[in-house]
């Protein structure tokens, strides 16, 4: 995986980007690429969702990769009007007309899948056509910390895959069935290609919607979801092992001890900026580890 | 000709599935929830040969959908019922069908109970109250988004809409009092300074930022109290947001609430003619048939006259 700094959404994300993937030799030529950002809801102050230039950079790199199609799609869980969501934080104005790229997850066609894990008590769950039948998924989350989860990354980005025209808004059945055993049933039912994080600026505190803006200065990208987000995670100054849907996600999603994973660019050390978290999670800091 | 008679009717009408639901958008599976708000539209916007076909196609269609236990499911193959249970009684309400498909739905609504209503659940909650971080007064509830999950806004005030909408005689004897803990529960649940969100007014101390959709459902399942300071902070919240609404979907919906307590925009027209994009994003079916009940300016459709039950 590889850790780039980027001082700020106005540098050229495209190039960044690009350079990244090439890397890691994907398998996207003549394929079809579906982009899931972290879109929660209204957010004019940018600091809540994937931001729209991390988006539109991402999906010019993946075209330039040979992609046949690259498709943005989200179903925010806090707000069922999806316009009203993209136009607040202006992706068209980066990436253009909407209809031609962007599908709302939360009301596409659905197909039931019967899960193959049993970390939760659910044993379906309804998730949409497009994400079932695309070639290659990338989670595209923003680097936050989360209320209830600890933090929100590439694993916990999947809760905006589940349809919002099953579930409701939010899509309670998925707290009630336990937030990290849930996480890891969408995740092994749609396991992410890659993962690119958005950490140019976060959130910390009481993420993932009323926090404070964090600039971490950094894009996290990488082909092993669990691998990220751990790296995610130092990064933040916070341990991985102690997040519970991570560690649990290492047992058979990916991988979690700094040796097993391959790190490119910038180091963690380097680029390691902690972040401020609620009491319930002080445990979670690497000092407290 | 109107918006509504040149825009709305013929997309809602070719909209329509050959199995006589509608879906989210033209051409995709039909589903309950925007067969219910197509039908509401259809039935209540516009004259009566306009789209009586579709109409009773698509009541047929919300037939055939409802589950043993009375209930409608979100999706097609679901075997439990869920808050689109709420729109489906509406709709045929409003189209003064099936009375005893009907019934039965109220009947299963009135007896859900959602998961946070349970005494065990509301004791773990008093045991823990140091490490609540959401504020809530847990003696109310209403209904859920899915079965045994917790309360919440839309799922709750639709139920109340639905509810206050019915013949009494079709009503099973609880309905009164659940109406009651709902209300309360809408209350309880009110952002600080007005409007509402999904059910999340405060959260580690933090108020919570109103949402369109959620405070118009709030407000019209509340009209009966227009008089409470909370209504009014409430529609003085939605006429200060307007001039920052950039979809179709809070357009239509805040013209649907402030028609129903008489205070309608008057640049709604206007307005509505400068967002409109018949793009995938912004114009899909529920938003065309919220943009027909609110272009036609009136209230009535929020308890739609009763004639006698076709059948």
């Amino acid at each position: 995986m590889a850790v780039r700094r980027v001082a700020n959404y106005q540098a050229d994300l495209s190039s960044v980007l690009f350079e990244t993937l090439r890397e890691f030799d994907l398998p996207v030529r003549g394929k079809t690429v579906l982009l899931k950002p972290n879109l929660v809801g209204l957010d004019p102050l940018g600091m809540m969702n994937t931001h729209p230039a991390v988006i539109a950079a991402a999906r010019e790199s993946f075209l330039r990769l040979g992609a046949a199609e690259v498709m943005v799609g989200d179903g925010p869980a806090m707000d069922r009007d999806t316009q009203a969501v993209l136009e607040s934080i202006r992706l068209r104005e980066f990436a253009g007309p909407l209809s031609r790229f962007f599908v709302d997850l939360n009301t596409d066609d659905v197909e039931r899948v019967l899960l193959k894990t049993r970390a939760s008590r659910l044993r379906e769950l309804y998730f949409p056509k497009t994400v079932r039948g695309v070639d290659f998924l990338v989670s595209l989350p923003k680097l936050k910390t989360h209320h209830w989860a600890g933090v929100t990354l590439s694993l916990k980005n999947m809760f905006g895959v589940i349809p919002g025209s099953c579930y409701g808004w939010p899509k309670n059945i998925l707290h009630w069935a336990g937030i990290d055993r849930a996480i890891l049933d969408i995740n092994a039912a749609v396991r992410p290609d890659f993962a690119i994080v958005d950490g140019i600026i976060g959130m910390e505190g009481n993420g993932p919607i009323q926090g404070v803006s964090k600039t971490a200065g950094v894009l996290i990208a990488g082909d092993d979801p669990v691998a990220v987000d751990s790296t995610c995670a130092r990064i933040m100054g916070l341990a991985p092992e102690k997040i519970d849907h991570i560690a649990r996600a290492a047992t058979f999603l990916g991988h979690i001890e700094t040796q097993k994973i391959r790190q490119l660019g910038e180091s963690i050390a380097s680029t390691r900026t902690p972040f401020a978290v609620l009491e319930a999670f002080r445990h979670l800091r690497q000092e407290a580890a | 000709m109107t918006f509504s008679e040149e825009i709305c009717l013929p997309y809602l009408r070719a909209a329509q599935n050959p199995d006589g639901g509608w879906g989210f958008r033209s051409g995709s599976q039909s589903r309950v929830e925007p067969t219910a708000w197509a039908l509401l539209a259809l039935d209540q916007v516009f004259p009566a040969n306009a789209a009586s076909e579709a109409i009773a196609r698509g009541v047929r269609f919300l037939s055939d959908s409802q589950l043993p236990a009375g209930s409608w499911p979100a999706a097609a193959g679901q075997g439990q019922g869920a808050w689109v249970t709420s729109l489906a009684c509406w709709a045929f309400l409003s189209a003064n069908e099936n009375r005893d498909a009907l019934k039965r739905g109220l009947s299963w609504l009135v007896a859900e109970r959602p998961g946070d209503s349970g005494a065990w659940w509301r004791l773990i909650r008093r045991l823990t109250a140091h490490k609540k971080v959401s504020m809530q007064n847990d003696a109310y509830w209403g209904w859920s988004w899915t079965s045994g999950t917790a309360s919440w806004v839309e799922p709750t005030a639709y139920a109340l809409l639905a509810l206050s909408a019915s013949p009494l005689d079709l009503l099973p004897p609880q309905a009164g009092s659940r109406q009651k803990l709902a209300e309360g529960m809408l209350f309880d649940r009110m952002c600080p300074g007005g409007g509402w969100n999904c059910g999340n007014p405060m959260v580690y101390g933090v108020p919570g930022e109103p949402q369109v959709s959620t405070t118009v459902w709030s407000l019209l399942a509340l009209r009966e109290h227009a008089e409470r300071s909370e209504i009014q902070e409430s529609l003085a919240w939605l006429e200060k947001n307007w001039g920052s609404i950039q979809s179709l979907a809070s357009l239509a919906l805040t013209q649907v609430a402030l028609n129903a307590f008489d205070r309608g925009n008057s640049a709604f027209s206007t307005t509505l003619e400068r967002l409109y994009e018949p793009d995938a994003i912004s114009w899909n079916v529920p938003v065309a048939a919220w943009a027909a009940l609110a272009a036609s300016g009136k209230k009535f459709w929020l308890q739609p006259e009763r004639a006698e039950f076709k059948n």
